[in-house]
């Protein structure tokens, strides 16, 4: 049966470590972030860091950074680029997944900042979730363009301005993982369901007017599993930092697979 | 967890090239199901009584009779659709996703076989 609770081992010990604002802080701000330990073979739990929003930058992740750097350099996550363009530091803020430096501490509603990682995947450690299988998920929609005509001997595969214009929306994806995640058919299901992600990575192959594999793409969707665990609750256009619509994407996929039937 | 790479588990046994017939009957049905709720619900409000003969007299109308048969033939083939993604999505053992799915089957088939049989009996009785 799909799991409901976490398995023992996982289960977050609310009270963890409280590390103090310094003295004469002015502007004291709760940070209430998970943490997993794999080698300690403790639960995860959640510590509790009171940081000076004085001395701090805006973005939730400049509150991470100044939490590692200042506070706690045990606390792991990813980021590279700081400006929403990697999208390595996706993770779960204030119950919603998005990126932690395109996140500001002031939109956050509640007064503590709770942060989790990307709900239901394998964490490796704090706020680093396992993504070997959504990117797996990426590779198997083959990402790329598929041709059977001979490429111009002398210039590029030309496409009109219309037509690049349908896959600049879906060409922005950061593979974040914010919108699978979001997913509760993706929780139930990503062994068999590929996800928005991937779905998305696939329509956007499947409408680029240079590509010549759109009946092959379609064959290898129309699963009952693979394309069809979407029920469009669209927490994936919800999710998504970049504000693409992944479900819209998925209803569009499904419309060409009934299209072909009649 | 089965063995092999991330990419091999994620492939498969492939796509099983169904769905879209599963996702267009759920719709066709759910489009049929729209006017003959409406027909049924205002009907009901427009009986005159609701005691035994007179209701018994409505349901043995012709038109009335075979509308009767489609709504709860629709209806039974509609929720059949939607159970089945509901223990495709929840239960996850093999052997008990395939006998929760026989069961279901089995079940809507039966009540749908009634319920067109309790129509026809009350049609033809009436009369």
């Amino acid at each position: 049966m799909a799991e409901f609770l976490l398995p023992l081992g996982s289960r977050v010990n609310k009270n963890g470590k409280t590390h103090k604002a310094p003295e004469g802080a002015t502007k004291v701000r709760k940070f209430r972030i998970y943490r997993f330990d794999p080698d300690s073979g403790a639960n995860p739990r959640i510590d509790t860091y009171e940081v000076d929003m004085a001395a701090c930058g805006p973005m939730v992740l400049d509150a991470l950074i100044k939490i590692k750097n200042e506070i706690d350099p045990t606390l792991a996550f990813r980021r590279s680029c700081r400006e929403g363009i990697c999208g390595s530091c996706a993770m779960n803020i204030d119950g919603v997944n998005t990126l932690a430096c395109t996140k500001a501490c002031e939109e956050v509603a509640s007064s503590d900042v709770k942060i989790y990682p990307l709900p239901h995947m394998p964490v490796i450690k704090d706020l680093v979730p396992d993504l070997t299988q959504f990117y797996a998920q990426y590779a198997a929609v083959k990402p790329w363009l598929s041709t059977r005509s001979t490429a111009p001997p002398d210039s590029e595969r030309l496409q009109s301005k219309e037509d690049q214009e349908k896959i600049d929306g879906p060409s922005a994806c950061i593979l974040c993982a914010c919108c699978s995640t979001s997913c509760p058919s993706y929780w139930w299901n990503s062994d068999r369901y590929l996800g928005p992600a991937a779905l998305l990575a696939a329509y956007r192959w499947i409408i680029d007017s240079r590509d010549e594999s759109t009946g092959e793409r379609l064959d290898a969707l129309e699963d009952p599993f693979r394309l069809y665990r979407c029920h469009t609750i669209m927490n994936c256009a919800e999710a998504c930092p970049k504000d693409l619509n992944p479900a819209k994407a998925i209803g569009e996929l499904k419309q060409m697979m009934a299209e072909r039937q009649h | 967890m089965k063995g092999g790479t991330a990419l091999g588990r994620v492939l498969g046994h492939g796509s099983a090239k169904n769905g879209v017939g599963h996702w267009w009957m759920q719709r066709v049905t759910a489009v049929a199901l729209l006017p003959l709720t409406i027909w049924f619900l205002a009907s009901l409000l427009a009986l005159h009584g609701f005691d035994h003969a007179s209701v018994a007299a409505w349901i043995a109308g012709p038109w009335h009779a075979v509308l009767l048969c489609l709504l709860v033939m629709t209806l039974c083939s509609h929720s059949s659709l939607g159970v089945q993604v509901v223990i495709e999505d929840y239960v996850h053992g093999h052997g008990l996703k395939i006998a929760s799915l026989l069961l279901s089957n089995f079940a809507h088939v039966l009540v749908a076989a009634a319920g067109v049989f309790a129509v026809l009996k009350v049609a033809f009785v009436a009369n």
